[in-house]
């Protein structure tokens, strides 16, 4: 551990701190794709990547589920992968796009978020942490634009002094932030999963945001199977691995993930 | 001055003092073991002095609050670099304590020309059991205390900070003297409340001398508490979080207070 005798707190944030000490690269600031930049196709190297995330606002305040799936081109490189990130004890950040991109963002969201109420000695507003993923993606845009490291991020969190208390936001590969009424899906199977959502909020039983948690989860899992059908890269349910969605929701109290069974037997009952 | 050694030494003996004098009415800090973690506790009227550094370690600190937040800013920088680059179970008290933050002390106590850290700081870290607790004291000088968990002698489950040596000791042996073992967190608060009421009898230009009897202890704490807030915070073992510090708000404490 050098120690760094520049004391800055005030005016740094922790992307900047880890920029000074050399740990976090900078933005790549030119946006041509070059010759040597490595093209992503079928039978030369593919990044991996993932999908399909969605979020919506339940009863409980806000649901986020992924799949499991992380694809390289056509080839399933993994089917365990968690795209359902705890930030902080009332954010979630879910991801669809380049995990090896999108876990480092995470972690850097994460340190950020505890830096600033260590040194600051207070939590940061809502509006500063959807900012704060902004940055990052802004800052990643570089490598978008040479075809690797895209992440399509969805965040989601519970603040009580805030209207409404729950909040959901989406971005997009640029960094756009937008916040989402009702729901919100990214990745290459959203185009199904946000027909579903719009279809139940519309026209379902009651809308989504009136929907008791078990009564959201069955919804989720629906969605994450119809759009595993149609696309490859979305694993949906793997009934004989036994691999289910990961499904967290986050509320007043502060995160939850569903346990396993739960979401097994919700499956059971409602989707199977 | 470097070619006068005598003026160098003289120069440190001015400084030490000069220090002392300014240190001399800070109100003392206590942290004391108990079944579920690690409680620091203080009486303040005006700012902050507890504060949370990472995970599972927590700052109490005297002295001047430009130099405790430059001190304060660094440490929280370490640790959350460390965090970030390999793991929150990589951040180490110790090596923070001994590898970074003592040496910078050092240094700016010793140069004579530059201006010292008007500070002593008392860290607190909670381990995966009892015994892996640490309890550190960091001098203005860069001089280190620990409790003993990283040395063979005997542990100590608490640490105390105070206005000078005799009250830090004095408070020391009060809790020495009747150790707590697995006592709930309100026993932990009494005690650490009185270890405070006797550091800050004993503290200051005009300190008590000799360790006061328990009635004038606890008559001293009952007079301080109406017009002074109590700040505190624990550490606590086994919380499903990382984040282990939780701080305690007055009420809370005042509620668990024994008359």
């Amino acid at each position: 551990m050098a120690l760094d005798q520049i004391f800055s707190g005030a005016n740094e944030d922790f992307p900047a701190l880890l920029r000074r000490q050399g740990i976090l690269g900078g933005a790549l600031t030119s946006f041509e794709k070059s010759a040597a930049s490595i093209e992503p196709q079928q039978g030369r190297w593919a990044p991996t990547e993932s999908t399909t995330i969605l979020a919506f606002k339940f009863a409980g305040g806000v649901l986020v589920a992924g799949d499991r799936r992380a694809t390289s081109g056509h080839t399933v490189v993994y089917d365990r992968a968690d795209k359902v990130l705890e930030i902080d004890r009332h954010s979630i950040m879910a991801i669809a796009g380049v995990p090896a991109t999108a876990w480092e963002m995470a972690r850097v969201l994460e340190h950020s978020f505890q830096y600033f109420r260590r040194t600051q000695l207070q939590e940061m507003s809502v509006e500063g942490k959807v900012r704060a993923l902004s940055k990052l993606l802004r800052d990643n845009f570089g490598f978008v634009m040479q075809g690797v490291g895209m992440v399509v991020p969805i965040f989601a969190t519970y603040d009580q002094t805030s209207e409404p208390a729950a909040r959901l936001y989406f971005y997009d590969a640029m960094g756009a932030q937008f916040e989402a009424a009702d729901y919100a899906a990214t990745g290459s199977g959203s185009p199904a999963v946000r027909g579903i959502l719009y279809y139940e909020n519309t026209w379902g039983e009651k809308p989504l945001q009136k929907r008791e948690e078990d009564e959201a989860v069955t919804i989720a899992l629906r969605a994450l199977d119809t759009a595993a059908e149609s696309d490859t890269a979305t694993g949906g349910v793997d009934r004989s691995g036994k691999i289910f969605p990961v499904i967290k929701t986050v509320s007043r109290d502060g995160i939850t993930t569903l346990p396993e069974q739960k979401t097994a037997a919700i499956f059971k009952k409602a989707v199977a | 001055m470097i070619e006068e050694p005598y003026r160098w030494v003289e120069a440190i003996a001015n400084r030490r003092e000069y220090i002392e004098t300014q240190l001399a009415s800070g109100s003392p800090i206590a942290a004391v073991g108990y079944c579920d973690g690690i409680l620091v506790l203080t009486l303040g009227r005006g700012r902050q002095k507890i504060f949370e550094i990472y995970n599972r370690i927590a700052l109490g600190a005297i002295g001047h609050p430009g130099d405790i937040e430059r001190l304060r800013m660094a440490a929280i920088e370490l640790a959350s670099t460390e965090g970030f680059t390999r793991s929150s179970a990589d951040v180490s008290l110790r090596r923070l304590a001994h590898y970074s933050l003592s040496p910078l002390m050092k240094a700016a106590f010793e140069q004579v020309y530059g201006p010292p850290y008007l500070a002593r700081l008392l860290f607190a870290e909670v381990g995966a059991r009892p015994e892996e607790d640490l309890f550190l004291r960091v001098e203005y000088d860069g001089a280190i205390a620990t409790n003993g968990a990283t040395l063979s002698q005997l542990r100590q489950d608490f640490a105390v900070l105070s206005a000078n040596r005799q009250s830090t000791e004095l408070m020391e042996s009060f809790l020495k003297s009747s150790p707590l073992t697995n006592a709930p967190l309100e026993s932990a608060i009494n005690f650490a409340l009185n270890a405070w009421s006797l550091g800050h009898m004993t503290g200051g230009h005009n300190g008590a001398k000799e360790m006061p009897e328990p009635a004038a202890i606890g008559k001293h704490l009952q007079e301080q508490l109406t017009t002074a807030g109590i700040e505190a915070a624990v550490l606590e073992r086994e919380v499903k979080t990382a984040i282990r510090y939780r701080a305690l708000t007055d009420d809370e404490v005042r509620s668990s207070i024994q008359q």
